[in-house]
């Protein structure tokens, strides 16, 4: 095993963790949370695959900073979605928006 | 696939070569503090993982969420990128995790919404075994095929190079994210926009 093994085995930990949270929360606040954790995996594998190998680094570096910026981006407009979702059914859990009708009424109400 | 068995296999039983090989390329001396650092910033992230996954308080969800940015920050640091280590304490630390808060608060989602009940048993087997499968289907590829890469010893990258490469050779890219935060802010404004006005009942009935 080698430090590149090392690091990769620590993002794919970072990954795991994350996808657990993404099916056991059941708010969108909680699962945004959980993707946080999987795009820092990612970041973090990136890096490393870039340092340990004879790729250019600088390359691996700039790419992980582009993940950082989609993260932000990101968080941002999830904000916005879950703003938007508690303004309208009150709530932020998954089994109350996991209804699509035209008149934006969840079944059964 | 045998042969990548039984390297899983040694790597099991042999911890101490990989922790050895962690710090090969490292002068003797800084071979201890290397692999304390390593095992410290492991620890770090596993705890802030399971706390931001496992808390039923989406408060404290998101400190443990911090703690794996300040565990992710270290291992940068191990990697000799201080620049991305400054980078994920500003952006994440700073940055994400206020937005999480604010999201959290205008949710009212703190103590005992929806998130303080435990997860159905069938949801918590779905959630291990979701976390395990990357585990199970790519630990192994990563353990049996990242040695096959060649592989350097790392040195301290110069920042000047990262600033440089960003107004010049990867200046497609500089671009591309300014106009992806851009279009977010832009985006994010417009769905969360109430028309002044409305209220709130008639903006839930529309």
């Amino acid at each position: 095993m080698s430090t590149l093994t090392l690091f990769l085995l620590a993002s794919l930990l970072l990954l795991g963790i994350g996808l657990a949270g993404l099916v056991t929360r059941r708010t969108l606040v909680g699962m945004l949370i959980s993707v946080e954790l999987m795009l820092n995996g990612a970041g973090l594998a990136i890096v490393a695959a870039a340092k340990c190998t004879p790729a250019s680094d600088v390359h691996g570096q700039l790419a992980a900073l582009f993940v950082m910026g989609l993260a932000a981006a990101e968080a941002t407009l999830v904000l916005a979605m879950i703003l938007v979702v508690q303004r309208r059914f009150g709530k932020v859990t998954l089994d109350e928006v996991s209804v699509i009708r035209a008149d934006g009424k969840p079944a059964g109400h | 696939m045998d042969q990548a068995i039984e390297k899983l296999l040694a790597s099991l039983w042999s911890p101490f070569d990989a922790l050895e090989a962690l710090i090969a390329g490292w002068l003797p001396g800084q071979q201890v503090a290397a692999i304390a650092a390593f095992a410290f910033y492991v620890l770090v992230l596993l705890a802030g993982g399971l706390m931001a996954v496992g808390c039923r308080n989406l408060v404290r969800a998101m400190l443990g969420l911090v703690l794996t940015f300040l565990g992710v920050a270290g291992m940068y640091l191990l990697l000799a990128s201080p620049f991305l280590a400054f980078m994920q304490l500003l952006i994440y630390v700073g940055a994400v995790c206020v937005l999480i808060f604010f999201a959290i608060m205008l949710t009212k989602n703190t103590g005992e919404g929806e998130e303080s009940k435990l997860p159905s048993p069938a949801t918590a087997v779905y959630g291990i075994l979701a976390g395990l499968l990357p585990l199970l289907v790519l630990g192994p590829l990563v353990i049996a095929g990242a040695d096959r890469l060649p592989q350097v010893a790392y040195g301290q990258t110069d920042t000047r190079l990262l600033g440089e490469g960003l107004i010049t050779r990867d200046v497609v890219g500089f671009e591309l994210i300014s106009i992806i935060l851009l279009v977010a802010m832009a985006g994010a404004v417009f769905l969360a926009w109430r028309k002044p006005g409305k209220n709130k009942n008639e903006s839930e009935a529309d």
